[in-house]
């Protein structure tokens, strides 16, 4: 049999380079929380809520998110293509260029300098060098996807094409602005018509980016990990198109009750209620792979992140369409719900499928056996119990908060006063500073286990598809 | 209606006739088969 030489020294530096960005948005998460109820924790001016607060989403998204997005993309596309990178110099550009992007990103957003667009702050000349960075890697990605040895191409293929082209148009079109100096332009865009683009590109920033590479991740590392095929291909053909269709057409559904057109809002609504088919055709998919192998459940831990973290999606794209509806945001926008709602896409969905990816990953790029599976499935605890504390903790806050503030005197004045909705919140801050600080140390035993694997995991003989030490 | 709202109802369409000529390839029988090989493939070791 063939062995292709497959590239895996650029993998292992990503999956490196995106735990440590991971540690970073987890940890100065954990930082705004506490500074949320302890106050005197804000050390203006660059220490403080305002300019860490974006710091650890964009340290989520695009460190911990995108740098898994690399790490894994660079290894499923040379093993579904059965043939090496098509450019692997270019690959260790994109790693060095990442880096380079990401601290340029910290650094500037911690001196103030911001575009104020949610998930799109950094200032032009960094919208630059992430265009530069998308390109160096969607070339590589399609060019070996075009020189591909196998015909047929499987689902994760397509999640991971629709990511790049996705992205790329995004990027491109909400970034557009006129430069004014070195760190500040302005939105080529203005009033409705900016908010409206601006959240085209956020929604479907949730799309590109947090919904299509973790399914392929899905596709692809749950099957590898229980030896068994998905359910139906030709399901998650459909679904995937039906995703593609609907989804982006949903971003005004953060625009409700804003001035937006009011046509615009109800597109949004009814294609964010649409997009629950596309969404559980996956989860269904990935449910219904596992007929008769529930019991791995119990003895293969990367099946539990896997398992659990479809199940997060699930909730994700019920509860996310239910708040497009009108009268639910009516009620709960604006709210700590919202953060809740966040959360558990972005802590238990994209995280979960994440670590399991990469403990997918270590063992077989440096070729050692995993150090201790008991580790593993206490981080799973302590990522599962942070998560839910976390988003349980705000849901009820977020109601709570939405009642106070629509309770009415008999005479129409406002119950209650803006700040005693506040003092209601502490209780539920404290929870949350709680829930972080347990998966703050899920991630530290997660990487503790990983360096002790690359340092003293015993050798492995493994194929592709054997589980290496994936039995509890 | 105006052209503008013509063409946008033109593309609606369009797309949602490019999706279930999708669905009717992805699900026709001939291709029941074909459609399934990549989930086997993807499993097998080079």
């Amino acid at each position: 049999m063939n062995q292709t030489a497959y590239d895996y020294d650029i993998v292992k530096s990503f999956v490196n380079w995106s735990i440590v960005w991971g540690l970073v948005t987890v940890l100065v998460g954990v930082i705004v929380s506490l500074q949320m109820v302890e106050p005197a924790l804000n050390f203006p001016p660059y220490l403080t809520f305002g300019r860490l607060r974006p710091i650890h989403t964009n340290a989520g998204i695009y460190g911990w998110g995108v740098g898994v997005i690399f790490a894994t993309f660079l290894y499923i596309v040379q093993r579904l293509c059965k043939t090496p990178l098509w450019s692997p110099k270019l690959a260790r550009f994109q790693l060095w260029f990442f880096n380079a992007t990401i601290i340029a990103s910290a650094i500037t957003l911690l001196l103030g300098y911001t575009s104020s667009k949610e998930y799109h702050e950094m200032e032009w000349p960094i919208d630059v060098m992430v265009v530069i960075l998308w390109v160096a890697f969607g070339l590589n990605i399609i060019m070996t996807i075009i020189k591909r040895k196998e015909e047929h191409m499987y689902i994760s293929l397509w999640y991971m094409m629709a990511a790049i082209v996705g992205v790329a148009i995004l990027y491109l079109v909400n970034a557009a602005a006129i430069p004014v100096s070195l760190f500040k332009s302005y939105s080529a865009y203005a009033g409705t018509n900016d908010a409206n683009v601006e959240w085209w590109f956020g929604h479907n920033a949730v799309a590109m980016v947090l919904t299509a590479p973790p399914l392929a991740m899905f596709y692809y590392f749950l099957p590898k990990s229980t030896g068994v095929p998905i359910y139906s291909h030709r399901m998650s053909i459909i679904a995937f198109w039906s995703l593609i269709f609907m989804y982006l057409w949903t971003g005004a559904h953060h625009l409700l009750w804003t001035p937006v057109p009011d046509w615009i809002q109800t597109l949004a609504m009814a294609f964010s209620l649409m997009l629950i088919a596309p969404s559980w055709g996956s989860v269904f998919n990935g449910y219904l792979s596992m007929n008769g192998q529930w019991h791995q459940m119990r003895e293969n831990y990367l099946v539990k992140f896997l398992i659990i973290g479809i199940t997060f999606y699930g909730l994700q794209t019920l509860q996310g369409p239910m708040q497009a509806i009108r009268t639910f945001s009516a009620f709960i926008h604006y709210t700590d719900w919202i953060p809740a709602h966040i959360h558990m896409g972005t802590m238990g969905w994209v995280s979960m499928i994440s670590f399991a990816s990469i403990y997918y990953l270590v063992p077989r790029i440096y070729g050692k056996n995993l150090y201790s599976i008991p580790l593993a499935n206490l981080q799973f605890w302590l990522i599962l119990t942070g998560q839910l504390m976390w988003s349980i903790s705000l849901w009820i806050a977020g109601v709570l908060q939405a009642g106070m503030w629509n309770a009415m005197n008999p005479d129409g004045s406002l119950t209650y006063t803006f700040m005693e909705t506040m003092v209601e919140m502490y209780p539920y801050w404290w929870i949350r500073v709680g829930g972080g600080l347990i998966y703050f140390a899920g991630v530290v035993v997660f990487i503790y286990n990983l360096v002790m694997t690359v340092r003293q995991g015993e050798p492995a003989v493994t194929t592709e598809s054997a589980p290496v030490a994936g039995r509890a | 209606m105006d052209l503008a709202s013509m063409l946008y109802l033109g593309v609606t369409f369009g797309l949602f006739v490019v999706f279930v000529l999708i669905f009717m390839h992805t699900y026709s029988k001939k291709r029941k088969e074909e459609g399934e090989i990549a989930k086997y493939r993807m499993l097998d070791d080079d």
